[in-house]
């Protein structure tokens, strides 16, 4: 069922993040070399670098994209303290016709004091909104007022989350029975600080954001965290990566119409794994979220799905060199019965693919 | 480095050859596993490496340190430091080498015996060895020994001059006078010479950080601190040396030297090693005694000698090579991020390499990205197409192609839309039949007005509400003692009727039509599908034995048929109503191992008291439909709407799409429909359903318009904008409510009134081109001038005719493929007459002329206006995945 391939990405150091955008045709990297490159893909499915530019003194962490409805606009953020807001023009150069699109630096945030660890655009029912977290453990929420001039951000809310933040990740669900809703990850290792990730809710007559939940079973340092897209679920469902993967189920209680406080959920575990057997690096959701794809240490990619008992299961282990993974290992079937079929398939191509990389 | 604790070093020069020492030293050189080489004696180290002993060396005993000569001859050649401070030449594997076999043997002996603790080679200057030993009263504690000093002439005479020459004591062999002498009344720990210039030494002394400079051996630079082991060089940034003190390690930068620029957070256990990765940047292993972990540092930017503050940033790892305790490891020389380690006790070994954090994503159309180091990887679904791989689709990819085949669209013979999804799903096919058999009752009371029920007036909603709402208000129900037919014996079994039931029967699928109770039509429409077993039970529950008999009969007969079923007709046939016959009791016990569920039920029902049908009623594979047809059969008042509320709650609870029959497209339905989307996330089939339900009050359910909103986002999400439009369509038709006004008007420059009667638009996306009609009718008028103001209309910018004059065909350019392509524009030409323009430059023509101009070029017709028009707008460049 899936197939690895590996493409030339001419970073010069260690990438960091890869990002889709929302109809998967581009994507964005970023990297160590202070670098984010963006990337087309063809018709015949191949992936061609179409802007590589130097976004930041420092270390890029993540970098994200906008809804296409406000443009093409992409965000990114950095070890240099900064995020910065990026949109793609036709300049009056021949730039397109030479395969090359041009990318302007928009705005530059500078509020943080910390390196910025994350950064995410707010879903796009509440306009174009971005959320920066960073080391200090102070999470930033910036408003564009005017989705025409992307380089007029305000700063509407600066929470302070007492802890260094790794990652922060929306609730993209757009029913207007879910407020606004975020959660954000601490890095920080000290297990006797509690919970280390905190989810936080927009409350309509305080215009804030109030926090709604700690979840305080999540001591270890989390990595990466991911909202699953709602797809007009009735709870939400929050991957975290710390030490191992875990899956929690937020369902949200009947709310009394006369209290005003923030949602109560029940907090459930759904799943936890620790196949990795090290930390857990980053998770990942598909778009129904039906299917997650965790990095571990280990330097494996494994990909995880439910059945309809809501029973989470591992489908695959890819290696993260993208080699085949040999039968000895772990779960020797586990890869057998995601590739379904085509096993020999795959592992043709990905021999093809090791081949290719040596001609890189 | 005590006999006991191992210690690897790998070949400087053979990326394949490592050196383990413990109480003696020994080769191994690694391998593939399983290759034409492996003998019986390798050792596995991963799953895809083993090892091979090549040689063993005991003839050092003591040894306290090692180090592999670092030029490529004469290979092999390894310095070992003993417990009594001599250094020894040895080799391992190579004693055939002549140039090795002078040097081979050769000791270096300090003047007074302690403990030699660390050995460096001289990276450039090889013939340079330097010792560090224990302290010994005011005696030198680093000595540097030249190895060839009784070989060429040229260095005893260098020897000479700063008054140092070997003397034989014992034998030839042995070297007393070393070439420098360092470190008076001091210890040395460690020792390495740094690599921006190799005349410079740093060594660990007893409570400093020492750099000696062989050109000037009176001077050293020093500096005071704890962290004086395991000193050693980034091989990247040449600045940039780790040391280390019990749990602790300082990074220190050459340039400012006072203080460490760095000291990483400190482990319980004391560090026994530390080793910069020499393939990547920044990366430092260390390792702490007792432990099974190696914790990395990853240290992501090069530290700047002046100014800035910033610690740099470090991503600490830890990774777990092995379960056995770690006793030393070693990286490999060339081979990306890859250590062998050996365990603490029994000299276990692993290949190991670390892998880079991988970052992923997962794009609209589940495919998999991720980035390991400096690589992509892109992992795709594979799209080969097979019938056996449908059950482990995913729901996405699933959503995907039934939205390619138009799933839900059919609305005339809507149950066939479960063959649209891939009619391998049993809770869609039952969820579209029930669909189906409402709609067609639904239709039917609308057309036949001449129906005398009372039900009438609200008939439309009580088909609506499903099975559970209809049986509630039975009233006037007859029940009926019916002879077995076929024979004329009475049977106990009570049947009740009234027009309720009768309608229930129908959305089952039962009876088609008034109120006649003949089944034979839908047991006709079994039999062709070949559910036997199921049709029997039907003919049974209607009370005709020998139909039931003749169907399983049939069945045996059938192609690929099932000859028990004549079995079963056999022990059908054989039925007694008598209360104690052994019939009665065999069955009873032996239906249980049926495994067909209608079989199983058919001798439920025959065993059962009257009345008490458990047996049927709560077998669970057996279809809803049957179920509840069944129990609107033969259950009074009482049991009726008890049973139904129990198998409602329970198919809500489960989001089983069967029970849409009892719900109806209710609130109860929207319930039962939300624990399905809970648990697949079907939102299509959700959408389509509950589409069905208008004109009702289900489509104003937030859930509803929900789900249907998050389908179109999915839609837009894959492109799928022609599939996006033909459920807004659909939608648009079955609930009038969620059409969209008009957006646009153009209005006229001079008068400023809308130019057009009627305006219909093109939904656009983003801040670029938009398309604009500006009649609704092309064909109807010819408007070249606002209707307003009578003033003429813009001109095409092509063309200069004013707009509303219809394009001419022909396109100038004359291009092969635009023949080829009449067909297709003659399809659009009602759309190439209409006014399109660039938001941006605001200049504009007909959309055909603009369209095959922009074809050719990327700005705007218009003299001296550079707009690149067409790309704007990056999501309009974009080609809708679903086109034909």
């Amino acid at each position: 069922m899936f197939v690895a391939r590996s493409i030339a990405a001419d970073h010069k150091d260690l990438i960091h993040d890869v990002s889709y955008d929302f109809h998967g045709r581009r994507m964005a990297t970023c990297s160590s070399d202070q670098s984010v490159k963006v990337w087309d893909k063809s018709e015949n499915g191949e992936w061609h670098c179409t802007a590589s530019w130097k976004t930041h003194s420092g270390s890029v962490w993540r970098v994200t994209w906008a809804h296409p409805e406000f443009g093409q606009v992409l965000a990114s953020c950095s070890f240099d303290r900064t995020a910065a807001v990026w949109e793609e023009i036709v300049g009056e150069s021949n730039d397109k016709q030479r395969g090359l699109s041009h990318w302007i630096k928009r705005t530059t945030l500078v509020d943080s004091r910390t390196s910025v660890t994350d950064v995410k655009f707010a879903p796009k029912h509440m306009g174009l909104m971005l959320t920066t977290c960073s080391a200090d453990g102070v999470v930033r929420i910036y408003e564009a007022p005017d989705v025409m001039n992307l380089s007029q951000w305000s700063l509407q809310h600066e929470i302070s989350c007492k802890l260094s933040c790794s990652c922060i990740s929306w609730n993209p669900s757009s029913s207007r029975a879910h407020p606004p809703m975020f959660a954000v990850g601490s890095d920080d290792s000290n297990v006797t600080y509690g919970g280390k990730v905190q989810i936080y809710e927009y409350n309509e007559n305080t215009r804030k954001y109030g926090k709604a939940e700690t979840l305080m079973t999540v001591t270890d340092a989390v990595h990466d965290i991911a909202f699953a897209p709602n797809l007009g679920r009735s709870f939400h469902v929050l991957a975290i990566a710390t030490k191992d993967v875990r899956i929690f189920k937020l369902v949200p209680m009947r709310k009394e119409s006369t209290s005003t406080g923030p949602t109560k959920f029940e907090v459930q575990i759904v799943a936890q794994f620790d196949n990795h057997n090290s930390q857990v690096w980053r998770v990942s959701w598909n778009i129904t979220s039906t299917l997650l794809a965790s990095s571990g240490d280990d330097g494996c990619v494994r990909l995880w799905k439910a059945n309809y008992m809501d029973n989470w299961k591992c489908t695959g282990i890819l290696k993260g060199d993208g080699s085949p993974l040999t039968g000895s290992s772990g779960q020797p079937s586990a890869m057998s019965t995601v590739l379904g079929s085509s096993v020999q398939s795959s592992q043709n191509a990905l021999n093809g693919m090791s081949q290719k990389g040596q001609l890189e | 480095m005590s006999g006991s604790k191992p210690d690897i070093l790998w070949s400087p020069h053979h990326p394949d050859r490592y050196v383990i020492c413990d109480s003696e030293l020994g080769l191994y050189r690694i391998g593939p596993v399983g290759s034409a080489e492996a003998k019986a004696g390798t050792l596995p180290l991963s799953e895809e490496t083993a090892a091979t002993l090549l040689a063993i060396n005991s003839d050092t005993p003591y040894m306290k340190c090692v180090a592999w000569y670092p030029k490529h001859e004469p290979e092999c050649l390894l310095a070992v430091g003993q417990a009594n401070g001599r250094v020894v030449l040895t080799s391992l594997g190579q004693s055939h080498n002549s140039a090795c076999k002078e040097l081979v043997g050769k000791e270096f002996v300090p003047k007074h015996a302690r403990q030699c603790n660390t050995l460096a080679w001289n990276p450039v200057d090889s013939n340079l060895l330097a010792a560090g030993l224990d302290k010994h009263r005011a005696d030198f504690s680093v000595l540097i020994w030249d190895i060839s000093s009784k070989l060429s002439p040229e260095t005893s005479v260098a020897a000479e001059k700063i008054r140092l020459s070997s003397v034989d004591l014992d034998s030839s062999t042995v070297v007393t006078k070393p070439l420098y002498e360092l470190g008076q009344n001091d210890a040395c720990l460690s020792l390495c010479w740094l690599l921006r210039d190799p005349k410079l030494l740093l060594a660990g002394m007893h409570r400093n950080l020492a750099i000696f400079d062989l050109r000037n051996t009176s001077q050293k630079t020093f500096v005071n601190t704890k962290a004086i082991q395991g000193v050693t060089v980034d091989p990247h940034f040449h600045d940039r040396v780790a040391s280390f003190f019990e749990g602790q390690v300082a990074i220190w930068d050459l340039r400012k030297f006072e203080k460490p620029v760095l000291t990483l957070t400190e482990q319980p256990k004391p560090l026994t090693k530390v080793a910069w990765c020499p393939t990547r940047t920044g990366l430092l292993a260390t390792l702490t005694r007792d432990s099974n972990i190696i914790r990395l540092y990853d240290m992501q930017h090069t530290p700047t000698p002046i100014g800035d503050e910033t610690e740099p940033t470090i991503i600490e790892r830890s990774v777990q090579p092995c379960e056995s305790q770690i006793g030393s490891f070693a990286w490999h020389p060339s081979s990306q991020n890859r250590m062998v380690v050996v365990s603490a006790t029994n000299r276990v070994m692993t290949d190991f390499t670390v892998f880079e954090r991988i970052s992923l994503a997962w794009s609209s159309t589940t495919s998999l990205m991720w980035a390991c180091g400096r690589h992509l990887y892109e992992c795709v679904e594979d799209s080969a197409e097979g019938v056996e791989s449908m059950i482990e689709k995913d729901i996405a990819t699933k959503m995907r192609e039934r939205a390619q085949s138009r799933y839900g669209h059919d609305t005339v013979q809507v149950w066939r839309n479960h063959l649209l999804a891939g009619g391998k799903d049993a809770q869609l096919k039952s969820l579209w039949h029930d669909l189906f058999y409402i709609l067609s009752v639904s239709h039917m009371k609308q057309c036949a007005e001449d129906m005398e029920l009372k039900l009438q007036g609200n008939v439309q909603s009580v088909v609506y509400s499903g099975i559970k709402n209809i049986v509630k208000t039975t009233s006037g129900t007859t029940e009926s003692r019916r002879c077995w037919i076929g024979s004329d014996r009475q049977t106990d079994v009570l049947r009740y009727h009234s027009e309720e039931r009768c309608l229930a029967l129908r959305l089952c699928g039962w009876i088609s039509r008034g109120t006649d109770t003949d089944v034979e039509n839908f047991l006709r429409s079994l039999e062709q599908e070949h559910e036997w077993e199921r049709a029997a039970a039907v003919a049974l529950f209607n009370l005709d034995i020998r139909r039931a008999i003749q169907i399983l009969n049939k069945g045996a007969m059938a192609e690929k048929g099932d000859l028990n079923l004549n079995v079963v007709a056999m022990a059908l046939s054989g039925y007694t109503d008598e209360k104690s016959s052994l019939w009665r009791e065999m069955c009873s016990s032996l239906r249980l191992q049926l495994k067909n569920p209608y079989l199983c039920i058919m001798f439920a029902f025959l065993t059962s008291e009257p009345g008490a049908y458990d047996g049927v009623l709560y077998e669970s594979s057996v279809a809803v439909r049957d179920r509840v047809a069944f129990a609107c059969m033969f259950l009074n008042d009482a049991q009726l709407p008890r049973y139904i509320d129990r198998l409602t709650l329970e198919m809500k609870e489960a989001g089983n799409l069967e029970g849409i029959l009892l719900t109806g497209l209710t609130k109860d339905g929207v319930d039962l429909m939300e624990s399905y989307v809970d648990r697949t996330g079907d939102v299509q089939t959700a959408s389509f359903c509950m589409l069905k339900g208008s004109p009702g009050e289900v489509l104003k359910d937030p859930r509803v318009q929900c789900w249907i909103e998050n389908y179109r986002n999915l839609l837009d999400a894959w492109r799928f904008w022609h599939k996006r439009a033909e459920f807004d369509i659909h939608r648009g038709k079955l609930d009038p409510s969620s059409k969209p006004l008009a957006q646009v008007f153009v209005s006229c420059n001079f008068c400023g009134k809308s130019i057009s009667y009627s305006c219909s638009t093109i939904p656009h996306q983003g801040r670029g081109f938009s398309q604009y009609g500006v009649s609704g009718s092309p064909t109807k008028s010819k408007v070249t001038s606002c209707p307003g103001c009578r003033k003429p209309l813009p001109r095409c910018a092509l063309c200069l005719m004013n707009m509303g004059t219809p394009v001419s065909n022909c396109q100038g350019t004359g291009k092969s493929d635009e023949k080829v392509d009449l067909t297709r524009e003659n399809k659009l030409a009602q759309f190439n007459n209409w006014f399109t323009w660039c938001h941006n430059c605001r200049h504009g023509g007909h959309a055909g002329h603009m369209l095959s101009w922009f074809r050719d070029h990327t700005e705007c017709p218009v003299s001296a206006c550079t707009c690149k028009c067409m790309q704007l707008d990056t999501t309009g460049n974009l080609v809708p995945s679903d086109s034909s």
